[in-house]
């Protein structure tokens, strides 16, 4: 079942003629139970599209529906189950810990919200600051804070805009665990926005990649990165170092080298020929890493596509 | 309209008072001053002059009065500020609150900090000045007070508005209008004793119809009661057309994309 419908959407700021298109026609849904990332380059409009599907920012055209409801007629009832976190956005900080986290408690009229929050202050580790004014925390106590916040109603449907940007490593991993728990247990739907691509391709379901407001790719992660043809192929030489750069440069292969090290940008189905191309020349290598194209290698691709055009 | 969410706001903004100076100098110090240093110095003129007229219940009545404008405005706008100060703003609007029930929160912190003023102050006048308002007043109070009230709410709302449409630039009107406002109500003197022009403008304001009317209780126990219902029914046409004024905004903010360039 889809819990977020999203069909045309478009946002245009400015006059008519030499406005700005921050989003562009895009159309996807998301499933319950399933965690979608947003990904793209600054202005790519990850931020106009969550600020759109919570009521923040109007639509020039198009249609939001979430829980099979259309959002702008049902905005209070849709609103009551969803939730946010985002790097941009903070809580009072003459506030106490406690204070922010009933005050949205009672903001989303959670039943037993002080029983629940107490849960989740302990789950995200505050149960000691709770009494902290939030201007005392550091960011990556603020960080959970906000991540409780966006967890107090138990929501069917999740919004996070970098949710651990500010985190310890360990931290993070315990937010993605949390993530990644919810989903299980109580089918939360999640749409998700990071830098960190290595938490996308680990958390993701699936990934939806936008630029200059449309989306250019969505597929799983390990799919994405399955559309970079190139690899990275890292050769160290004892000896001989000269005569492999004397080959790899009659070849006309894209190479750099450092030292004992030679870094081969090659499409991965000719890193067969390479080698072999090596081995006739009895060019014996010490050490050889290949390294797969990731995610990051994707939204690079994306970026200098972008710069070029 | 949901009351836990109305309270939810109300709260929020009753946790931070404990913990702000600058507000306990709002409701407290600030008017309390006024009210010292404008009792002493009529006090002084009073007992230098030979007339008989009380200069003291004029000025103070007008200053305590002046204070069920100021506190509603001021907390109305000021809460609405300091929402985008905190960032939280977004968090706001992307709850299930709506617009309505988050006015009518600040209407009631407004109303709430109002009332703690005008009590404190009416405490320093009885022992400062042997001046209670409420005994001078009577049951002419809540005629008094309601317009006076529902024209600080149409402030504090026009504010918001602007902020909406102008952005955070314009938060000092937050803080200038009712002294913009305040020469044309005449509220530390009569509505005959300005010049044409300035009377023009005077008569559309409904404040000076209260402080009109609280002068001629004051000096002849009397009370134009028609004049009190006419500012009412100004009080409302411009509550009506403000609520419009700041709904208008809000969709505005949220079409152009300014909403959430508050935060």
């Amino acid at each position: 079942m889809a819990i977020l419908q999203v069909k045309n959407l478009t946002k245009k700021f400015g006059p008519p003629a030499g406005g700005f298109t921050a989003v562009d026609n895009i159309s996807f849904d998301l499933k319950e139970g399933e965690i979608l990332g947003l990904l793209g380059p600054n202005g790519a409009g990850k931020t106009t599209t969550i600020d759109i599907l919570l009521g923040l920012t109007k639509p020039t055209t198009g249609k939001v529906e979430m829980f099979g409801l259309p959002f702008e007629a049902n905005r209070e009832k849709i609103l009551k189950q969803m939730n946010f976190s985002a790097a941009y956005v903070n809580l009072p900080w003459r506030l106490k810990v406690w204070e922010n986290l009933y005050t949205f408690g009672r903001l989303y009229e959670v039943e037993d919200y002080k029983e629940k929050i107490e849960i989740l202050i302990k789950e995200f580790q505050l149960f000691d600051l709770r009494n902290k004014l939030t201007d005392s925390l550091s960011s990556g106590q603020l960080t959970r804070l906000y991540l409780c916040k966006a967890f107090v109603n138990n929501p069917r449907l999740l919004l996070l805009d970098e949710p651990t940007a500010f985190l310890d490593p360990d931290i993070s991993d315990l937010v993605r665990k949390y993530i990644l728990n919810k989903v299980k247990t109580e089918k939360t739907s999640v749409l998700f926005t990071s830098h960190n691509m290595a938490e996308v391709t680990e958390i993701c379901d699936r990934v939806i990649f936008l630029n200059k407001g449309k989306i250019v790719a969505e597929d799983t992660p390990v799919g994405l990165t399955k559309r970079i043809k190139f690899c990275k192929v890292r050769l160290f030489f004892d000896l001989n170092l000269g005569k492999a750069e004397l080959l790899l440069k009659n070849y006309k292969y894209n190479f750099s080298s450092v030292e004992k090290e030679i870094l081969v940008d090659i499409e991965e189905e000719k890193v067969g020929q390479l080698l072999g191309r090596l081995s006739l020349a009895k060019l014996k290598y010490s050490q050889i890493t290949i390294e797969k194209p990731t995610l990051e290698h994707f939204f690079l691709e994306v970026i200098r596509n972008k710069n070029e055009n | 309209m949901r009351i836990k969410r109305i309270v939810a706001v109300v709260i929020r903004h009753l946790y931070i008072w404990p913990r702000s100076p600058e507000r306990f100098m709002w409701t407290f110090g600030w008017p309390f001053f006024g009210l010292l240093i404008w009792g002493l110095t009529i006090s002084f003129l009073q007992n230098n002059s030979s007339s008989n007229f009380s200069f003291i219940t004029m000025i103070i009545g007008g200053i305590v009065f002046w204070e069920i404008i100021v506190q509603p405005q001021r907390e109305i706008s000021i809460n609405f500020i300091d929402e985008m100060w905190n960032k939280n703003i977004l968090n706001l609007f992307a709850s299930p609150l709506t617009k309505a029930e988050y006015l009518t929160a600040l209407v009631i912190i407004g109303i709430i900090k109002m009332f703690i003023t005008v009590i404190s102050l009416t405490i320093g006048s009885i022992v400062l000045y042997k001046f209670n308002i409420f005994a001078s007043f009577g049951l002419h109070i809540p005629i008094l007070f309601i317009n006076l009230i529902i024209f600080g709410i149409t402030l504090g709302l026009f504010v918001n508005s602007l902020i909406l449409r102008f952005g955070i630039s314009v938060q000092e009107i937050a803080w200038a209008i009712v002294a913009i406002v305040q020469p044309f109500s005449c509220v530390l003197y009569p509505l005959s004793s300005l010049p044409v022009w300035v009377q023009r403008i005077s008569v559309v304001l409904p404040p000076t119809y209260v402080f009109e009317e609280m002068r001629r209780i004051l000096f002849s126990n009397k009370i134009e009661i028609n004049n009190l219902i006419f500012a009412f029914l100004l009080n409302l046409l411009y509550l009506v057309l403000t609520i419009w004024f700041f709904s208008v905004m809000f969709e505005k903010a949220r079409e152009h994309g300014r909403l959430v360039k508050l935060n």
